[in-house]
């Protein structure tokens, strides 16, 4: 079985799966510069709403979707302080939004070390557009990312934990620059196995190989040459066997180029396990 | 409840994603500009002179404008801005309006009367950019007119502007804090040395205060320029 409830190095065993249901949001009144300070702007948003699914296929082979059905992003309107009246109307464009497909392999299990490959492909279903084509639910790329996971188990106490760390190449097309992604993360579970306490610490380093981002026109956390290092707690709490509520912060610790805001996400998710 | 309900309800939450108000510190000294400076008035010689009021958000706004001259001995001045040379001798030509509020707002112009030739020196403004926001926009620039209607906004080998931000726009400006009411030069492709943008349709040499860059998408202020002259 898994260590972590989801993803890691441990890939699903056949026939089991993790479903998630959740609503991810952002909203930024400023963000990180190019020099990593941070600016104003416009408040602006991004609101997903998603299906993140894991099936083992084999005991080996683990199919993996991630989908926002529903991307909503939105700027707020700009007015005058001093005479009230509207200087830039606000918009908001509503779209399916980028889409993750996946498969991992677990390419070596040992005692607790678990380590798996995964292939990623982006597809890009989310849109640009608004009345001055400044909003994005999507980055308009397709990308390929190569991600290697390797997990471990272990007994603190009474308690089963584990660790989990990953390196990814993710290699972007339409003048976007590629990526180095990486992370670490360790959870437990707690109240008898009903409540699972997740930190996970991950980032982004471009490579700036690409167009400069002031080439491409986007924007939020879709701009060229963005980076960050995040800081994420998360809690799952099971209200049965299989069923649980999630919730999730993700803090910039520093950024370049991308929302300076803490985003949110708070989902359903279920465990599927055989007989269940 | 059933998984299925759950869908809407969270598709519902995305909708609480509405658009709000952000407001824009935008104040602005409201200004009189003379707008067709002269440097001298042959004696004899007649020439009116223009003004425009600027509100306090930078906009060119009607308001009556009344001029007199601080020397009518040298150079009298119609209260509608007809400026005459009586006598060789200094003098400035004062234009001001008096607003609701009951405050004096005016701007002058020394001009010396000769025996020579009614002159105007402007052809050029000059100034420096500066940066105010944590990107980088550094150099010094020159508004230049070319005659017919046709202005040149020239940058230095000193210029230097960050290329990280999409959409970053130049404008001409009374008011550095907005791109509203600003005229759009264009977008900024030119990110180091020297390069210049022609401006044609007949803008004023005079009519702005500032260069402005400016994000459209991000709707960030880089930085700024005012004209020293």
């Amino acid at each position: 079985m898994p260590a972590a409830l989801a993803g890691g190095g441990w890939p699903q065993p056949k026939g089991h799966g993790y479903f998630k249901l959740s609503q991810w949001w952002v909203i930024s009144d400023q963000h990180y510069t190019d020099t990593g300070l941070k600016d104003p702007n416009i408040t602006s948003g991004i609101f997903n709403t998603s299906l993140y699914a894991e099936y083992g296929l084999t005991n080996k082979l683990t199919g993996v979707v991630y989908f926002p059905f529903f991307s909503r992003a939105l700027i707020n309107n700009v007015r005058s302080a001093t005479t009230q009246e509207l200087i830039t109307p606000g918009d908001a464009i509503n779209s399916l939004g980028d889409t993750d497909i996946s498969l991992k392999y677990g390419i070596f299990a040992k005692n607790q070390l678990s380590v798996s490959l995964t292939g990623t492909l982006g597809v890009p279903l989310g849109i640009q557009g608004g009345i001055a084509n400044n909003l994005q639910t999507g980055d308009g790329e397709w990308n390929q990312m190569l991600q290697v996971d390797a997990g471990i188990s272990f007994p603190i106490g009474k308690i089963n934990a584990y660790a989990n760390a990953y390196g990814a190449f993710n290699n972007r097309t339409n003048g976007f620059s590629d990526e180095v992604r990486y992370g670490i993360e360790a959870g437990a579970p707690f109240l008898k196995d009903k409540l699972y306490v997740i930190m996970r610490l991950y980032g982004i380093t471009s490579l700036k190989n690409g167009t400069t981002a002031g080439m491409v026109n986007s924007t939020s956390i879709f701009a060229n040459n963005s980076e960050h290092l995040t800081f994420s707690p998360e809690l799952n709490y099971f209200v049965n066997k299989n069923w649980g509520l999630s919730a999730n912060a993700a803090i910039a610790l520093r950024g370049r180029i991308i929302f300076s805001a803490p985003a949110y996400s708070a989902g359903v998710f279920f465990r599927l396990t055989p007989n269940s | 409840m059933k998984l299925v309900h759950l869908v809407p309800m969270l598709a519902l939450l995305s909708l609480l994603g509405c658009i709000g108000d952000d407001f824009l510190l935008d104040t602005v000294d409201e200004t009189v500009r003379i707008t067709n400076p002269i440097d001298s008035l042959k004696v004899g010689d007649a020439y009116r002179f223009e003004a425009t009021y600027f509100n306090k958000i930078g906009l060119e706004e009607s308001q009556p404008i009344t001029w007199t001259s601080s020397d009518p001995d040298v150079m009298t001045m119609s209260s509608d801005g007809l400026a005459i040379g009586e006598s060789i001798g200094e003098a400035s030509a004062r234009a001001f309006t008096i607003l609701n509020t009951g405050d004096t707002i005016r701007d002058e112009l020394p001009v010396i009367v000769n025996a020579d030739a009614t002159s105007a020196s402007l052809k050029g403004r000059t100034g420096a950019l500066e940066a105010t926001s944590s990107y980088i926009l550094e150099g010094a620039f020159g508004l230049r007119d070319e005659g017919g209607g046709t202005l040149v906004l020239e940058f230095g080998e000193d210029y230097l502007a960050s290329s990280s931000l999409p959409g970053l726009y130049i404008y001409l400006t009374n008011n550095p804090s907005t791109n509203s009411g600003a005229l759009e030069i264009g977008e900024v492709t030119v990110f180091s040395g020297a390069h210049s943008y022609t401006i044609t349709g007949g803008v004023s040499l005079t009519k702005y205060s500032h260069v402005l860059y400016y994000c459209k998408p991000f709707g960030v202020k880089v930085g700024e320029g005012e004209f020293d002259n």
